[in-house]
């Protein structure tokens, strides 16, 4: 039992994490400092505790608790990425929080559980433990995106976010249902081995399968918000406070694709010539609809709602690439994953803290001018900008790369795949860029004087920055532990 | 790697300055950016005296550095250079520090940003025409864009939100699809040798013979970003648009180097690393060569704007140097390059003048011009010996690029150089013409209305231009001086191209790509005849300009 507890011990620390938070709100009510050096603080162990943990399990996995809960360096690399954007998203927080009088408090409590749930999933060697994570990491997700109870785009985009993705848990759920029956058991391994035989012709491909795999690729498709499944994702994003909105737009969906990663790299893999077209048509439709979709947004929320839609699709081009048979589509779908967090993460923050005063929409016209009312604000929203679009020397580009290189060595269809990734790119540089023709080549809209912003919000900017560049200079550095990600789960 | 890494610090010198500009206060901006590229044009000779024109070995590149960046995929910080990126880096580093020299006076608002932006973008010049790695050449190549973006949508004139937009999104579009065609050529090399060192370095792959089917892929992607900057009909819509936009120094640069990275591009990468293809698709390029050459010369007959004018004359002077590459042969390789060089000089030359005449008029318009002979005499001389020298005059430079084309063409085609001969009659007509209708004849109505506005160039200006029109000179008197330089790279790359014949499986490709251009023509044509034959009001000359909506973007 040690032993277990021992392995489960980030997630202890989490947890407890998230009950510390509410106790020093307890001491010290309604203010916002103490409460986040807490969960500063019990993010920073819990991440050192990740560390200690997983490094023993790069090579080999950890296994606990009947082999339901497996410790490799996926678990590892995923959980230190939640870590950082669930710390990154409360250093955010205050500035938009404080002046709409909206708790700070429970904002990272709920935020903290969120993560939980996430690393669950990360760590899921059982479908049941695998849905338990999810519903785990969605449910404060709903929370949050009601956040501003008093706002009313608020609370329907909660209310849609809610009733879609519970409806969607109910698909998948169902899907998990159809497996279990027909593979007679929950652990990932004995599924995969089940339909390994399957995939050699061993045992009979019936009909109830194929309808299981129908039923969790559309819940699946629903969590990353994939074309057609994404409708709730506009909605949601938009009318969040801007600080949930970043944290939606990149938490659950890397969460989701964490499920896929053990769903369907590892419990379905064997079955990867089958979901390959699948996943083909769903790349090729989500990443074009989401970016055309996002040419025509005025207002720059949902305008990264949309754009979010389209990386959507490149990281499935990953998958693609990967059930193409490159394991280098894994990696590629791994930084994808880490760079995209950091440079939306870095995005949001600058809306965010934008809206620092109350009543600013996130309409292109608050940018109008910002270059020189605001001119390091404005220079950060560019760079996270041309790292969205994908242009060197930042992490987004060698994101893309990397995802190009497996999907072009896969061949065939995939590698269509990647001249329609690059085409959409370079239709994606529209939409970026004109957030910044609006900084630099338009004037000012009003004549209000520049904010003050806090030193947390500076903090977190200069992380998120640091990291957009340093992984696009030196991408040799998380390259090893997403190469060893990559391994644990395909071998 | 050995020595001193002066490549590098050419490369760099300019990045390091435009970070001195950034965080020095703004009344240095412009003394401090001025410093920062003359330090890297200083050092950029030094290469030239450091540099071996007989130098060690088959392929002549020398000064290498080459670090490991990226070693799990064998990508390399690797610089070198050889005659012909040599040249090309010492043009970039003169027209750099010549274009802010002509921007002290014009850029008024911003002043930093501006000699920021103008700084990296030399970073990034220098930097494609020294990478040896192709991932590194990428990454320089997408560099250049965002500047430049910048330099057009913040400084430039009143439509520029529109131009900069077009601009970006027509490079991007080629510049994506060539780093596919980059990464796949680089697994290709992989998949051959089972490793992924030397994947992307130049100088292995360059010996690779890669398998025909991804030749033509790849062939079409690297042709697409190149056709796109030369810019090659008809890929050319942007520039025009770009150009007319731009602040005058932003001209300059555009005009004067980055045409050239396409050109540059085809010379170093596109024909060495796919010779079988650019064998293939030769012919069909030599045809839109031709259209460019004719194309350009009779759409810039009937510009009333002065920008507009040398902008089309632009995507016709580049078609003698496409051309120039896609014969394969001697002559026609020296003449491009030469061409490229005489172009850069003559071109950047022509838009510093019309910026001279934009400072003090703020109009560009050829039908408001005249008289300038009498109202601003230094000009009209300065502007005549440009114009000159742009219609080839022997004893300039821009004659022997030509003359050198026209003899490789011969030697290819008789009917190819034959046709490419009439441009030059055309360019003596849109060019003298031009001249006329400005410096000839009574002072026009607009000028005295300027009254003592219209004054002669300043010293400054006179500066600006000095340099270039010594270079037209010495370089028309000893075309040698250049050719000597880059005989390593032509003997070179003609080597490379040489390996493999033309694929015969895709001349249907070929010919598709020869019809669709000759389409769009005719389309072009019917569509300028149904505006004149309605006769509602556009006259011919406006109705061929590119559509431009008002509000690009909203």
């Amino acid at each position: 039992v040690s032993a277990d507890l021992n392995t489960i011990a980030p997630l202890i620390v989490a947890i407890l994490t998230a009950l510390l938070i509410l106790v020093v709100d307890l001491i010290a009510p309604n203010r916002p400092t103490p409460v986040i050096g807490a969960a500063l603080i019990g993010l920073a162990v819990t991440a050192a505790v990740t560390i200690a943990v997983g490094s023993g399990s790069i090579a080999t996995a950890t296994t606990a608790y009947g082999g339901m809960y497996r410790l490799d360096a996926l678990t590892t690399f995923l959980d230190l990425l939640f870590i950082s954007v669930v710390a990154m998203t409360i250093v955010f927080a205050p500035d938009y929080l404080t002046p709409r009088g909206l708790p700070v408090a429970e904002f990272a409590t709920v935020l903290v559980f969120a993560m939980c749930g996430a690393m669950v999933i990360a760590a899921s060697a059982d479908l049941l433990l695998l849905f338990l994570g999810l519903e785990l990491m969605v449910l404060p997700g709903y929370l949050l995106a009601g956040y501003h109870k008093s706002d009313n785009y608020s609370t329907e985009g909660a209310i849609k976010y809610f009733l879609l993705g519970s409806f969607s848990s109910a698909i998948f759920l169902f899907g998990l249902a159809f497996v279990w029956g027909l593979s007679g058991s929950t652990s990932i391994a004995t599924v995969a081995s089940t339909l390994t035989r399957v995939a050699t012709g061993a045992e009979p491909f019936s009909p109830g399968l194929a309808m299981g795999f129908a039923f969790l690729t559309t819940g699946v498709a629903f969590k990353i918000a994939a074309v057609p499944f994404h409708y709730w994702t506009p909605d949601a994003y938009q009318g969040s406070p801007t600080p949930v909105t970043g944290y939606l737009s990149v938490g659950p969906k890397i969460g989701a694709f964490a499920l896929i990663l053990r769903l369907f790299v590892e419990a379905l893999g064997p079955m990867k010539a089958d979901w390959l077209p699948v996943v083909i048509v769903l790349a090729a439709t989500t990443m074009t609809l989401g970016n055309l979709v996002a040419l025509t947004q005025d207002n720059v929320k949902r305008m990264l709602g949309y754009s979010s839609i389209a990386h959507t699709g490149y990281m499935l081009v990953g998958l693609a690439a990967f059930a193409g048979g490159q394991r280098q589509g894994l990696e590629g779908l791994l930084f994808y994953g880490a760079a995209y967090s950091f440079m939306n993460l870095g995005a949001f923050a600058v809306i965010a803290a934008l809206q620092k005063r109350a009543g600013v929409t996130s309409g292109l016209s608050t940018f109008a001018g910002l270059g020189r009312k605001e001119p390091i604000l404005g220079l950060l929203m560019v760079l996270f900008l041309l790292s969205l679009t994908g242009i060197p020397p930042t992490a987004g580009f060698f994101a893309k790369a990397l995802i190009i290189v497996a999907a072009v060595q896969a061949g065939g269809w995939v590698g269509f795949l990647a001249v329609l990734m690059v085409l959409n790119a370079a239709a994606a540089a529209f939409y970026y860029l004109r957030v910044v023709v609006y900084m630099y080549m338009r004037d000012p809209a009003s004549d209000a004087p520049a904010l003050r912003h806090g030193r947390l919000l500076w903090g977190g900017l200069a992380t998120a920055t640091i990291l957009t560049i340093g992984l696009g200079f030196f991408p040799g550095l998380i390259l090893g532990i997403v190469g060893d990600a990559a391994k644990a789960i395909a071998g | 790697m050995s020595g001193f890494p002066i490549l590098s610090i050419v490369v760099f010198t300019p990045l390091v300055g435009a970070l001195v500009v950034a965080v020095a206060p703004s009344r240095y901006a412009r003394s401090l950016a001025l410093a920062a590229s003359l330090v890297a044009w200083v050092v950029s000779l030094l290469l030239l005296v450091g540099f071996d024109p007989n130098g060690p070995g088959g392929r002549p590149f020398q000064l290498e550095e080459a670090i490991n960046w990226i070693p799990l995929f064998g990508i390399q910080y690797k610089v070198g250079v050889d005659g012909l990126s040599l040249i090309l880096v010492v043009l970039t580093t003169t027209l750099t520090w010549v274009s802010i020299l002509a921007s002290f006076a014009p850029i008024k608002d911003r002043i930093k940003e501006y000699m920021v932006s103008f700084l990296i973008l030399e970073v990034g010049m220098i930097g494609v025409f020294v990478a040896l790695d192709t991932f590194l050449f990428y990454i320089f190549w997408e560099v250049v864009l965002v500047p430049m973006y910048l330099i057009i949508g913040i400084w430039g004139g009143a439509n520029r939100i529109y131009a900069t937009i077009k601009f970006v999104l027509y490079t991007l579009v080629g510049s994506l699809l060539m780093l596919v065609a980059i990464l796949a050529t680089a697994f290709a090399y992989q998949s051959s040798t089972g490793s992924w060192t030397g994947a992307f370095d130049f100088e292995r792959l360059h010996v690779a013979n890669f398998d025909p089917n991804l030749q033509i892929f790849a062939f079409l992607a690297f042709f697409l970003a190149f056709a796109i900057k030369v810019p090659m009909f008809p890929f050319h819509t942007w520039l025009p648009d770009a150009h007319v936009q731009a602040p005058t120094a932003g001209s300059v640069i555009l005009a004067a180097i980055m045409l050239k990275l396409g050109a540059y591009g085809f010379i170093r990468f596109a024909l060495p690393l796919f010779p079988a293809a650019a064998h293939t698709f030769g012919p069909a390029i030599i045809v839109l060569s031709l259209i460019a050459i004719i194309y350009g010369a009779v759409v810039a007959l009937v510009q009333p704007d002065l920008k507009k004018l040398i902008a089309y004359s632009s995507v016709s002077h580049m078609g003698f140097v496409t051309l120039g590459i896609f014969v394969f042969n001697q002559q026609g390789m020296d003449g491009a390059i030469l061409q490229m060089v005489n172009h850069g000089l003559i071109t950047g030359a022509l838009f510093l003048l019309v910026g001279v005449i934009y400072e003090r008029t703020h109009d560009r318009t050829l039908a408001k011009m005249g008289g300038l002979a009498a109202a601003m005499p230094v000009y009209a001389v300065a502007l005549g010996f440009f114009v000159f020298a742009s219609v080839g005059l022997p004893g300039l430079s821009g004659f022997v690029g030509e003359f050198l084309v026209l003899v490789g063409a011969f030697e290819y085609a008789p009917l190819v150089a034959a046709v490419a001969t009439f441009c030059m009659i055309f360019a003596a007509g849109y060019l003298l013409w031009m001249y006329q209708r400005m410096a000839f004849g009574e002072i026009s109505e607009f000028f005295k209305s300027l009254g003592h506005h219209l004054t002669d160039m300043t010293p400054t200006e006179i500066l600006t231009l000095a340099p270039l029109a010594a270079l037209i000179v010495v370089f028309g008197l000893f075309p040698g001086l250049v050719l000597d330089l880059v005989r390593g790279s032509v003997t070179a790359v003609l080597a490379d191209a040489g390996r493999q014949g033309p694929i015969a499986i895709a001349t249907q490709t070929a010919l598709v790509l020869v019809a669709v251009p000759i389409l769009y023509v005719i389309g072009r044509v019917i569509w300028v005849a149904r505006i004149d034959l309605s006769g509602g009001g556009a006259s011919g000359g406006s109705a061929i300009e590119p559509v431009a909506s008002p509000e690009g973007v909203s």
